[in-house]
């Protein structure tokens, strides 16, 4: 086997058994029992087609965040702005809902989705932008639009959008028909999640098998000799943080219309932020992240049910999640050490 | 005569294939100066670098004052009085020249206010060596002679009473050169022993009391300095050198221009070139001398046309190619061999094959042919003896000389008309560098025109058909072959430029 | 007497600076010194509203305010351990461990801080009671502010001067500059990593104290708002120069202080859109220092690779 298959198998079963002890150490820590309480997640997760379809809805969004962070890393960009990316792309995409709600769907749904890509894009875009020409670090600068652009949506909820027929309840007013995303295979799940495998495929194949692949490859490896070659930084960077963000910005508008039915608060419960972390146990692999991403989306999902069922607060989802991307991210770097060490 | 301060006895070691030291043994008296004489890779600094307890011995002894040691490591080497300033500068350029020189002393005190007489006590080397160097400016902003007095300030802190100087004058202009001479000879009298790498014959001259010629990790000659001529010192260094193993190449055959160069001035972070201007025929081999550091770098990139030219303009084949910044490759007629290969001219962790195939990346396919891309690495590996032969496997893996035979294979094995080669032998054993040079030469006989950067004067004085020498950005006179003298050309690299009339 | 107006709304200026500038200032000293090892980290964000849920529920449980801030800083120093282990132990990317480490923090803040929602401590003693209100200028300084402020710029002044003028920071610039020179000096450059983590975590422990306990004297979830990650921004406009942080996080306090008038007045923008100033103005610093060095001035070398390097 190669050196690289044996430090992935090692990271792989060492990370989930170090998850499993840390999550079991949280659980009994809180007074649970953790071994029943982790096999009753697994049920919540994936036990029927009701979990499943709810686990489903949850890696949608995660899934097309996580290319978000995947192709800028081809680049070698490190960016954290899928939250922000995402709240922009439903901000874009609801006002061609609130500027013609009577559009035929054929129009507005089309109009919808392309708006919400093309705001999430241009998010995104600006932090490719300041990289590119003023060499502003990217992993600070979509950190912080992040926030911006949270307040930007509440901006809008609170204010001009705000639906007087929601009774002080901060939210725009219900999306037509017209503009709701159909949802797939009878479930919640929705047509993101097609959009986001889909995706994820044609980007794997991209950076594999094209020229273009072997450009992001060169850029990332040796700027100067990038240049020898012919290919532009700039561009290279625009291009990927753009249509990172356009993911991101698509699955801000599909959980606005699909999920919420309005654009309201919390319409994403950190799914940049856990899209940065499927990306990185993915080891910034497009395939990979499909299967982590529906992981992750049935952890969420699994936390929900307990709290629903159990009273244990979301939060713990959280907590999990971050414990989860801890052992990970200490397993896959000792047996790279160890590999590195003795190879 | 007393005890010999440092005595090396069979020294034995070997990297891989490769016999650096085959039994050597040199002995280092105080108050003397040896000169380690000696080609790149002849094995003088690995032979200083196991003295200095930077690399263990694989076999032999040494005595220092008669006592047998054995250093792990360069701490304990210091300790025991040897100090070596290396090639390449150990100090951080961001911090201050007094914070760089406190850094390394062991007895530096905890608190550190500026006025105390403690802190100031790591100065007392510097301010006898150069008191005009301010001692809270950032090392950063020091020019390379001046780093290196601080680097020699700071192993003296340390009271080191065998100093090594790794090719200390290689980076230095001749008026530092001179300075430095001075130093050492002032060393020596207060009964320090001296231990100078190089191979300058100039450094031999000024200041050397013995002399240990090397060649192929072997002793070849020995001698006090006052007995040994610099032809002999030559002949026992080079062997059958690379100079005169090589036909040079035949005259160009025409004087039409084929290149041209003019006004040309560019700017890369603060390394400039100003109004550079020549000409070169189809054939013709011109080559850059000069002191590192002088320009070479930014004319190479702004001739590649990789940087924009601040004005001026380079002409190929009735063409302007400068200034292509930015969007455009490299001009598919100028092959440019970068100096330092592994930060300028190769993507350290893709493959041989994508590397060799850098050069017209663009003209490939969408979805490019990686059967033809592999045929064709297997093809320019075997051809150029790069190794491990394998075009799947990491450039970074490859040596320093594979990794200029890698760049070579890409850049001169295809038809050009401008070859651009900045150092493109540094580091290269010999028999390596005859394959460099005889790939340049048939670019230039098959009518390419060819810019050659190079330190090595002597094999600039035996190939090229014309010299020009850099100072500070500036070209200082152009000669041709037959005409040039070392004198002349020392003067101009030296800054002295060429008189009109002369 | 308009003099004397204009000093008096100086001097409150100037509390509400001081007041809104001090939290983010720790944290901003706490990730220099880490940075300053050549180490970033993220988590800063996820410590501080450890530390700021931590040190409000011990000062709301004890009565004491310097229990709380104690405890605060100590439970940002565990977090902390994490990142440590995480990027010196096992090599991991600092980048990723300083979000897992933000995403624990965030869990574990929130989970615990369920019970102390909407509750209440009281915080120090201002400097000077009621009696000196009218004192000119120095008035409303005296009476807003506690004690936490002055001890905070004097953390900043002597960490600086433990930087720039003890062995101990020496050694510190030297990790952060060239891990292998370090080494060869004879400094164990990943204790030294080590140590600038931890006491990145303690301060950051500590400032997130300072916001409960202090400032707002509430704990809600994500109070901190992205202040970490802000730190994180304001350490590159202070050009990793403690003393530099005091001016550039004061300026941002200014700027904080003055949106809070701007909505004091009756100003009709809504609070959302001026709540984006914070990060706007940091963000608008990044670039600025960024155009004007052209690359990134005085960042200590070993964060390039982190960072990535202009060529």
């Amino acid at each position: 086997m190669s050196a690289a298959g044996s430090i992935r198998i090692i990271a792989i079963v060492g990370g989930s058994a170090a998850f499993l002890i840390g999550a079991s150490i949280f659980l009994a820590a809180i007074g649970r029992p953790p071994l029943a309480t982790l096999s009753q997640m697994v049920l919540y997760a994936f036990g029927d087609s009701y979990s499943l379809s709810e686990s489903l809805v949850k890696a949608t969004p995660i899934l097309l965040c996580a290319l978000a962070v995947i192709l800028p890393a081809r680049l070698g960009l490190i960016t954290v702005g899928g939250e922000g990316q995402l709240y922009f792309g439903a901000l874009t995409g609801t006002a061609v809902v609130i500027a013609l709600p009577a559009a035929p769907m054929v129009v507005l749904l089309p109009a919808m989705l392309l708006a919400g890509a093309i705001g999430g894009g241009a998010w995104s875009g600006i932090a490719g932008l300041l990289r590119a020409r003023c060499n502003v670090n990217e992993t600070i600068s979509t950190l912080l639009m992040n926030y911006v652009a949270v307040l930007l949506v509440n901006y809008v909820i609170y204010g001009a959008w705000k639906d007087p027929a929601s009774l002080g309840w901060p939210a725009t007013m219900m999306f037509p028909p017209a503009a709701i995303v159909p949802s797939v295979f009878g479930t919640r799940a929705h047509v993101g999640l097609i959009v986001g495998i889909a995706a994820a495929v044609v980007l794997h194949i991209s950076v594999t098998h094209t020229r273009w692949g072997i450009a992001l490859r060169v850029l990332a490896g040796n700027r100067k000799v990038a240049a020898m070659a012919g290919f532009s930084f700039v561009k290279q960077t625009l291009l990927v943080m753009a249509l990172g963000g356009a993911l991101a910005g698509f699955a801000g508008i599909c959980e606005t219309s699909a999920i919420q039915g309005r654009l309201q608060a919390g319409i994403s419960v950190g799914y940049g932020l856990t899209g940065f972390l499927v990306a990185w146990l993915s080891g910034q692999n497009f395939l990979r992240a499909i299967p982590i991403a529906i992981l992750i989306g049935g952890l969420i999902a699994a936390g929900d049910a307990l709290q629903l069922y159990s009273k244990i607060p979301s939060a713990s989802a959280t907590i999990m999640q971050g414990l989860l991307f801890v052992a990970a991210l200490g397993a896959s770097g000792l047996a790279g050490r160890g590999t590195a060490r003795h190879g | 005569m007393a005890q010999p301060l440092v005595m090396m006895s069979s020294i034995r070691k070997q990297f891989g294939p490769v016999l650096a030291n085959d039994d050597v043994s040199v002995t280092v008296n105080a108050g003397e100066v040896l000169a380690l004489l000696g080609e790149n890779g002849a094995g003088k600094s690995t032979l200083m670098k196991i003295l200095y307890g930077f690399y263990a011995a694989d076999a032999g002894t040494i005595r220092i004052s008669g006592q047998p040691v054995s250093f792990s490591s360069p701490r304990e080497a210091m300790a025991a009085g040897i100090g070596m300033v290396f090639q390449q500068f150990s100090l951080i350029p961001a911090l201050s020249v007094l914070e760089n020189l406190l850094a390394a002393l062991p007895d530096a005190p905890w608190l550190q206010p500026r006025g105390s007489t403690k802190v100031r006590a790591a100065l007392r080397w510097l301010t006898r060596l150069a008191p005009e160097i301010d001692p809270n400016r950032a090392v950063r902003t020091l020019s390379v002679g001046e780093r290196q007095l601080v680097e020699l300030a700071k192993v003296l802190n340390l009271d080191a009473r065998v100093v090594i100087l790794d090719e200390p004058t290689s980076v230095l202009t001749p008026a530092e050169t001179e300075r430095l001479y001075g130093f050492i000879k002032t060393l020596t009298s207060e009964g320090k022993a001296v231990v100078l790498i190089t191979h300058k014959l100039a450094d031999i001259a000024a200041c050397a009391d013995h002399i240990v010629v090397m060649r192929g990790g072997k002793i070849v000659d020995e001698a006090p300095a006052r007995d040994r001529t610099p032809g002999s010192l030559v002949e026992a260094m080079v062997g059958r050198g690379v100079a005169g193993s090589l036909p040079p190449p035949s005259s160009p055959p025409t004087d039409v221009p084929l290149l041209q160069v003019r006004g040309l001035s560019a700017d890369i972070q603060g390394r400039k070139i100003r109004d550079v201007s020549f000409e070169l025929a189809p054939g013709e081999i011109l080559g850059i001398a000069g002191v590192s550091g002088n320009g070479q770098f930014t004319l190479a990139e702004s001739l590649a046309g990789l940087v924009p030219a601040l004005a001026g303009d380079v002409v190929l084949d009735g063409v302007s190619i400068a200034s292509r910044v930015e969007d455009g490759a490299i001009s598919g007629d100028v092959a440019y061999v970068p100096e330092r290969p592994l930060d300028n001219a190769v993507v350290a962790d893709l493959d041989l094959a994508l590397n060799l195939a850098l050069r017209d990346v663009r003209q490939l396919d969408f979805f490019p042919d990686r059967k033809a891309a592999f045929r064709r690495a297997h093809e320019l590996i075997s051809r150029y003896d790069i190794r491990p032969p394998q075009p799947t496997l990491a450039a970074s893996a490859l040596s320093g000389g594979n990794l200029q035979k890698l760049v070579i294979a890409r850049e001169l094995s295809g038809r050009v008309r401008l070859v651009i080669a900045c150092y493109p032998t540094m580091g290269l054993d010999v028999l390596a560098t005859q394959a460099v040079y005889r790939e340049m030469f048939r670019q230039a006989t098959e009518d390419a025109c060819v810019v050659w950067i190079s330190e090595e004067l002597d094999d600039l004085l035996s190939y090229a058909h014309r010299i020009a020498v850099i100072h500070a950005g500036e070209i200082m006179g152009i000669t041709r072959r037959e005409a040039a003298d070392r004198r002349t050309l020392g003067r101009w690299m030296a800054g002295h430029a060429m008189i009109e009339a002369a | 007497m308009a003099e004397t107006e204009a000093l008096a709304i100086a001097g409150s200026w100037v509390a509400a600076m001081l007041r809104s500038s001090t939290p983010l200032m720790m944290v901003t000293l706490g990730e220099t010194l880490t940075q300053r090892v050549g180490i970033v980290n993220l988590g800063v964000e996820g410590q501080m509203l450890c530390g700021a849920c931590v040190g409000f529920a011990v000062a709301a449980a004890t009565g004491s305010p310097v229990l709380g801030f104690a405890a605060g800083a100590t439970a940002g120093l565990l977090l902390s351990f994490v990142h440590a282990t995480l990027c010196l132990g096992c090599d991991a990317n600092q980048i990723g461990s300083g979000i897992a480490v933000f995403t624990l923090g965030l869990g574990l803040s929130s989970y615990f801080g369920r019970s102390a929602i909407g509750g209440k401590v009281a915080g120090l003693a201002p400097l000077a009671d009621n009696s000196f209100a009218d004192a000119l200028f120095v008035g409303p300084i005296l009476t807003q502010l506690t004690a936490i402020a002055p001890f905070a710029i004097l953390v900043v002044l002597i960490a600086g001067l433990w930087l720039y003028r003890t062995r101990t920071g020496l050694n510190w610039r030297i990790t952060g500059e060239s891990f292998q020179t370090a080494r060869a000096l004879g400094i164990r450059p990943l204790l030294v990593q080590a140590q600038g983590i931890l006491v990145g975590g303690l301060l950051s422990g500590f400032a997130g104290a300072i916001l409960s306990v202090d400032y707002t004297q509430t704990w809600a979830n994500e109070m901190t708002k992205g202040r970490g990650f802000v730190a994180v921004g304001l350490v590159i406009v202070a050009r990793w120069n403690p003393f530099l942080v005091l001016p550039v996080v004061l300026l941002f306090g200014l700027s904080e202080a003055a949106t809070l008038r701007l909505q004091a007045t009756g100003l009709t923008l809504s609070p959302y859109l001026i709540s984006c100033l914070p990060y706007l103005v940091c963000l608008g610093c990044v670039i600025i220092v960024a155009v004007r060095e052209g690359r990134i001035g005085g960042m200590p070398a070993e964060l390039a690779s982190v960072f990535g390097r202009r060529r």
